[in-house]
């Protein structure tokens, strides 16, 4: 699709900004989000293509603005619901029961 | 594996990941037990020194340099990497007239293996929009000054080859040893946006 | 398929999973035949960046057959065919502003291409 992910040539996005001695991860749900991927794409969920796409159909704007890995934990979501493993209705009650069970 | 302790609420996109995790982790699709084996893997197992032995061995070899060109899958695997993103490799040489730069525009492709996994710089927009429309612009902002007659030839992975840059041999290292190479070796220089230390900087 | 267990990830890490396939399939081009990239806009997936579309360029190198993204993507299947390296001039993409001596090179699937 010519989407937003179809970054090759254009202008005004700005400064490359290195981090020195970047850390692999930045933030422990990233590691997770990380491993969760591997653990499911082994598991044949889903292929390495429909992932990609699934990352290529997020808003636009969500995608410039979104980190990396947030890229990643939006798709597997995604793919995850369209074929049937879990549900919104189901990560929604999940997030809720969280919130109110962490502080 | 003990968990940290939350002084304060969860964002949403940490809510998001551990109801993912745990809906999985109920459901008997994932095992929490192999995504931590997972992690450790990438986190402190893999990394650029693995790149940095293959470009020293290169530099100490010449019929391994000649493998790592012609055939870089098998020849990165006789030094005992391989595996997830670096099942087709491709080993590109800089040269007194060549210079080369890896990206991928589409999204974020790099050779794991020797590499680990990529800094955020590679795969956010600025890099990979210009990497391909201005390398020498990018060089620049990295510090890299061609001399001008040199060619730039920009990769952008946007199949299932990976790519694996092998710097020049820096002046003045005649004589030193495979590890002591090795050390001269940046994970920079072998995405083409960086040059290898020279001895004794 | 049953979940990745933790002593089934050394193996998994080693052995990666390439998309390369074992098929007998023709290469339509071979390394020097001059192409010109097809002005393919999908909407759904595909690896076909949109600045090397409609572009000319020499075909380098034959990596073997691989998987097809923009079918696989869809379950449409692997469509298994030949991908090359294809080399593009710097100011065939970008303009006669674009340094003379510089080039690209993208890996491009036997139906991303026809000949120039």
């Amino acid at each position: 699709m010519n989407g937003i992910h179809d970054l090759g040539g254009m202008h005004g996005l700005g400064a490359i900004r290195p981090e020195a001695d970047e850390p692999v991860f930045h933030e422990d749900w990233e590691r997770r989000v990380f491993g969760v991927f591997i653990a499911s794409f082994a598991g044949g969920q889903f292929n390495v293509d429909e992932f990609r796409h699934a990352i290529e159909r997020m808003d636009p704007a969500h995608y410039l603005e979104s980190s990396y890995y947030e890229h990643w934990l939006t798709a597997v979501e995604t793919l995850l619901v369209e074929k049937g493993v879990l549900t919104r209705a189901e990560l929604e009650a999940r997030r809720v029961k969280l919130a109110k069970g962490a502080v | 594996m003990s968990k940290h302790h939350h002084n304060r609420p969860l964002t949403e996109v940490e809510l998001r990941v551990k109801a993912l995790e745990s809906l999985l982790t109920e459901k008997g699709l994932i095992d929490p037990a192999a995504v931590d084996e997972i992690i450790e893997t990438y986190e402190h197992k893999v990394g650029p020194r693995n790149g940095a032995k293959v470009v020293a061995r290169a530099w100490v070899d010449p019929d391994y340099k000649q493998r790592l060109l012609t055939e870089g899958t098998e020849a990165i695997a006789e030094l005992g990497f391989s595996g997830i993103q670096g099942e087709d490799m491709v080993v590109v040489e800089n040269t007194d007239r060549v210079h080369n730069l890896v990206v991928c525009t589409l999204c974020s492709c790099y050779p794991w293996p020797t590499l680990g996994l990529p800094p955020v710089w590679y795969k956010s927009a600025p890099y990979r929009a210009r990497a391909v429309s201005d390398p020498r612009g990018v060089l620049q902002e990295f510090g890299v000054d061609l001399p001008p007659a040199t060619e730039v030839r920009v990769w952008d992975s946007n199949a299932e080859l990976r790519y694996l840059v092998l710097p020049k041999r820096p002046a003045g290292t005649e004589g030193m040893s495979e590890d002591q190479l090795a050390s001269l070796v940046t994970r920079d220089s072998m995405i083409g946006v960086g040059l290898p230390r020279s001895p004794n900087a | 398929m049953p979940a990745l267990t933790k002593d089934m990830v050394p193996g998994l890490v080693a052995a990666g999973g390439s998309c390369r396939v074992e098929a007998e399939v023709a290469a339509k081009f071979a390394p020097g035949d001059r192409i010109v990239v097809r002005n393919l806009n999908p909407t759904g997936h595909t690896r076909l960046p949109r600045y090397v579309r409609g572009k000319q360029g020499v075909v380098e190198h034959d990596h073997g057959v691989f998987v097809f993204p923009d079918t696989s993507a869809h379950g449409g299947g692997q469509k298994p065919q030949h991908v090359y390296s294809v080399k593009f001039a710097a100011q065939e993409l970008w303009g006669a502003e674009a340094p003379s001596r510089d080039h690209l090179y993208l890996d491009l699937w036997d139906d991303y291409l026809e000949r120039a």
